[in-house]
């Protein structure tokens, strides 16, 4: 039923067949002008595999460009920034105290007290003696660890301390701390019984 | 393409490549995603959903919610506002500045810029940061969504087609369980143009007892049942709208900057 | 198979292979044929839903989105998959030139098959989907698929291995690609979705992922390698060329598998990055793929008169428009319009039913009669079964397409969607009247066949008793 040697497929039955006709240089140029181009633009857009940039940010740094500077939010993360170099090695990183060597911030009628007088005076100055802290008595070392601190960063300190764990104290400025600061003539540490006839 | 075996290779590198990147890639990157802190808080974000928030997740997925509801703000860019908080010792010249500068919607080099500018004549501004965007501008939500929202959600329901509204935040948008329970039982009762079908299975009309039921709802006329009768919502549809007010994303987070309007909360999953 | 042609030695004349693939053909026709009418009729409902949302909302079962997912799987697994297997083992019995191989391993995997849809049809109803798109199928509907695709793949792969012909015909490669890429990413898809499932918004990348392989790159390297086989063969003009054609499964299946992420997503910025990248590159296939359709088909002097030619080219041109559309959504400022709305639905149909479906269709028509050895029953529904298919995918395609936009340009509203969505409705149901036809072809052959083989069972049963008979 067939003549052709390889098949015997009828000519209306015949498998497909394709020319050979080669690929024309053009196409390959143009993917590799497009590869180009949007590698360029993956470059751009891409944050480089950074599981932190999301469209619309392109990269990381755009993103930290538009993190909060100013303002009460930027004050906190400066604010908790400074407490957990400066304060957070013996006050706890959740402001709960060291028993025996720190007192806890968390609730702390000195850190929550509605002004701010003798809560900057304990860092600017450091306290020394016995303390009461929340009905508990405090035999207490502290250095003037806040001493060093521009007004800013310890009005920064003193507000996320006093907003944070619990606390809902109000918000402390700079020129608070520096009106603060200027009162003070001595430099010898504190203790619990001067403190306690500051007004708060 | 006459030795099959290269060619075989070749084909399993080709496929495989984007099985590499999509697959594992965000196996070993998103899969292994950990909860994070809120901005500039010690607060834990995300907090996984208890109660019928998270039994709700489940009646989504059962009753294809998905289908017509997306889950996922966009956002098309951000912008700066420069608030003036304090005019300082010297206001007039402070006021003839600002009166010269735009500070609404501003680049942030712009907004550091003018800022200076205020600063160096000894005014106090905050750089207030916002997310912008046609789904902000609805209300939609507050910032883009990210992979955060989602952290404990099983399935996570993006939803890819909007015939009704966004619904990634819409518990702060309608935090109102009532308002919600009558929606899901007579949506035209709420919004009266609503195309959403009656999801009047995930309620029991029965006639009033002794008692009236107090999780009763307290329709409009035209949709109540006759008289005599209360619609009182099945479990299911309780947990539905635990679940719909858990959808918050109002936290701002690191890979999500903006300047909450009020101190930031973390509640994205109590009622 | 008529004795007369099996006298050239060493050769299998083309009847015997085609009466080889009978009852697999027909088992996974007739299933596809069933599953077709049944999906668009769910689809139906779903789009009626749109003119009168309390319609059948009070039935928990056929909710919206139910009858929606159960539509556009049994669309994609009960019809296009099986109806797609059983014209590529025709085509790899023929190009083989050799008898289909273990040809009652495709029968009983497509009742397997077949068996799944059902229940994954009913799970689906029932609120038991998962809750991942184009997955929606519970879970003991997975072990059930995937048996039986890898099943008919081994049938394949063996008729495969005894070809004759040692070089590759372009169409071997697209299909041999698609008899590996499926088991691939359905396993990838269930065993990190379901089985063992990844951690939070991982989940909808592995969805993305899976739906674009899927809908897009499967389809597409199926539909291609049928197309390539049949354009050449019924257009009598040889392809142009084996080199494009390589060319273009290449680069398809290198960039076309990196899309799906959809732009603005709540990923990081380099997965959609990632996709827009592929999706401009993905114009390089298409042009070589337009460039192999017009070389071939122009020229070819033949009239297609709504035949199986015509479904073949319809479908290919159907599927060049459907990669634009998904260059389009990809792309990152057309996509600001068209996210979320039903553009995105109308390249899905559009590569759904505009090319796949018909360019199946089109090949099972021609492959039916071969196979069974008879004419069509109804040759005419061909013709009128082209016509409803065009104009169903037309009004369809472009009615949603319209729809999408204005809700892309007006706030999501649905009021102004709502006139071009009506019209969808008018296409789904040319669609399902088209599909009625191949259904009536089908089912008409099968029960002929049935009654045939009765017969010669009948007679071989009272045969020997008459011999019997007489001896005694």
């Amino acid at each position: 039923m067939s003549d052709e040697s390889k098949s015997c497929a009828t000519p209306s039955n015949a498998e497909p067949t394709a020319t050979r006709s080669t690929v024309p240089m053009w196409i390959f140029s143009a993917t590799l002008v497009l590869i180009y181009l949007g590698t360029v633009y993956f470059d751009h857009h891409s944050g480089w595999f950074s599981a932190k940039v999301y469209s619309p940010y392109a990269n990381v740094d755009e993103l930290e460009l538009y993190q909060p500077k100013s303002g009460a939010a930027a004050q906190l993360a400066r604010g908790k920034q400074v407490y957990e170099q400066v304060c957070g090695l013996c006050h706890g990183v959740d402001g709960l105290g060291k028993p025996g060597q720190a007192p806890p911030l968390a609730e702390s009628e000195f850190v929550t007290a509605k002004g701010i007088t003798r809560l900057t005076h304990i860092p600017l100055l450091g306290v020394t003696g016995s303390i009461k802290v929340q009905g508990k008595d405090w035999n207490m070392a502290m250095a003037a660890m806040g001493a060093g601190l521009s007004d800013s960063d310890l009005a920064s300190v003193l507000t996320y301390i006093r907003t944070s764990w619990g606390n809902h104290a109000e918000v402390v400025d700079a020129d608070a701390v520096k009106a603060v600061r200027a009162t003070i003539k001595s430099s010898a540490p504190m203790n619990g019984d001067q403190l306690m006839k500051m007004p708060e | 393409m006459k030795n099959g075996f290269t060619v075989f290779i070749a084909a399993l590198v080709v496929l495989g490549a984007s099985w590499t990147a999509f697959v594992l890639g965000a196996a070993v990157q998103l899969g292994h995603e950990k909860n994070t802190t809120v901005l500039n808080s010690s607060d834990v974000y995300p907090l996984q959903r208890a109660g019928d928030a998270a039994f709700g997740l489940d009646v989504y997925r059962a009753n294809a919610c998905a289908a017509c509801h997306t889950e996922q703000v966009q956002q098309s860019g951000m912008a700066c506002d420069v608030v003036l908080t304090s005019a300082g010792k010297n206001p007039t010249a402070v006021s003839n500045l600002v009166a010269t500068l735009k500070l609404i919607g501003i680049p942030e080099v712009e907004a550091d810029a003018a800022a200076d500018k205020i600063t160096a004549l000894g005014g106090k501004v905050e750089t207030r940061i916002l997310a912008t965007g046609g789904d902000i501008a609805r209300g939609w939500g507050i910032r883009h969504s990210v992979a955060a929202d989602y952290l404990y959600d099983y399935p996570v329901q993006l939803g890819s087609l909007r015939v009704g509204p966004d619904l990634a935040a819409i518990g702060v948008r309608l935090a109102n369980a009532n308002v919600l329970l009558q929606h899901l039982y007579a949506p035209k009762s709420v919004t009266p143009n609503s195309a959403m079908p009656p999801f009047k299975f995930l309620f029991e009309v029965r006639p009033i007892g002794a008692t009236p039921s107090p999780d009763a709802l307290n329709l409009p006329k035209e949709f109540a049942p006759a008289s005599g009768y209360e619609v009182v919502p099945k479990p299911e549809a309780k947990q539905l709208v635990g679940y719909l007010l858990s959808l918050r994303a109002d936290v701002p987070l690191f890979e999500a900057p903006f300047t909450p309007p009020t101190p930031a909360t973390n509640a994205p999953a109590t009622k | 198979m008529n004795v007369n042609e099996k006298s050239n030695g060493d050769c299998v004349s083309p009847s015997q292979i085609d009466a080889s693939c009978r009852v697999p053909s027909l088992a996974l026709f007739g299933g596809a044929a069933l599953w077709l009418v049944v999906g668009l009729a769910l689809a139906l409902i779903a789009s009626i839903k749109f003119h009168q949302p309390a319609f059948l909302a009070d039935c928990s079962l056929l909710t919206y989105g139910h009858v929606q997912a159960a539509a556009n799987d049994l669309i994609l697994y009960g019809f296009a998959i099986p109806a797609a297997l059983g014209v590529l083992l025709w085509i790899f019995a023929r190009l083989s030139q050799a008898e289909l191989v273990l040809p009652l391993v495709p029968v009983v995997a497509a009742h397997i098959w077949h068996v799944g849809v059902l229940l994954g049809t009913i799970g689906i109803l029932t609120g038991n989907s998962t809750g991942f798109a184009w997955l929606e199928y519970p879970r003991l509907v997975f072990p059930l698929l995937l048996v039986a695709f890898i099943l008919i793949a081994i049938s394949a792969v063996a008729t495969f291995g005894q070809r004759k012909e040692r070089e590759l015909y372009p169409s071997h490669w697209f299909l041999l690609a698609a008899l590996l890429w499926f088991p691939w990413i359905y396993s990838t898809a269930n065993i990190f979705l379901v089985v063992w499932p990844v951690r939070g918004v991982g989940q909808a990348v592995i969805n993305w992922w899976f739906v674009n392989n899927l809908l897009f790159v499967w389809l597409a390297l199926v539909g291609l390698g049928v197309a390539f086989y049949f354009l050449p063969k019924l257009g009598g003009k040889p392809l142009h060329s084996r080199f494009w054609a390589q060319f273009a499964f290449w680069t398809l299946t290198l960039f076309g598998t990196f899309l799906g992420i959809p732009q603005g997503a709540p990923v990081p910025a380099w997965y959609p990055a990632a996709s827009a990248l592929a999706s401009s590159l993905l114009i390089i296939p298409l042009i070589a793929i337009a460039i192999i359709f017009v070389k071939t088909v122009c020229g070819a002097n033949v009239s297609c008169k709504g035949g199986p030619f015509c479904y073949i080219k319809f479908g290919t041109v159907a599927f060049l428009l459907s990669g634009l559309m998904t260059i389009a959504v990809s792309c990152p400022h057309f996509s600001q319009i068209t996210r979320f709305t039903w553009f995105e639905t109308a390249q899905t149909q559009l590569q759904l039913f505009g090319f796949f479906a018909i360019v199946i269709l089109g090949g099972a028509y021609e492959i039916l009669p071969r196979v069974m050895g008879s004419p069509l029953p109804f040759p005419k529904f061909i013709r009128f079964q082209h016509w409803c298919f065009m104009l169903g995918t037309l009004l369809l395609v472009g009615s949603l397409a319209v729809s999408g936009i204005q809700q892309g340009l007006h706030d999501y509203s649905f009021d102004l969607a709502l006139p071009a969505l009506r019209i969808s409705t008018l296409g789904l149901f040319f669609l399902l009247l088209g599909s009625l036809m191949f259904a009536a072809n089908i089912f008409v052959m099968t029960i002929k066949w049935n009654l045939a083989l009765g017969k010669t069972v009948l007679a071989a049963v009272i045969a020997p008793l008459k011999t019997a008979e007489v001896k005694s």
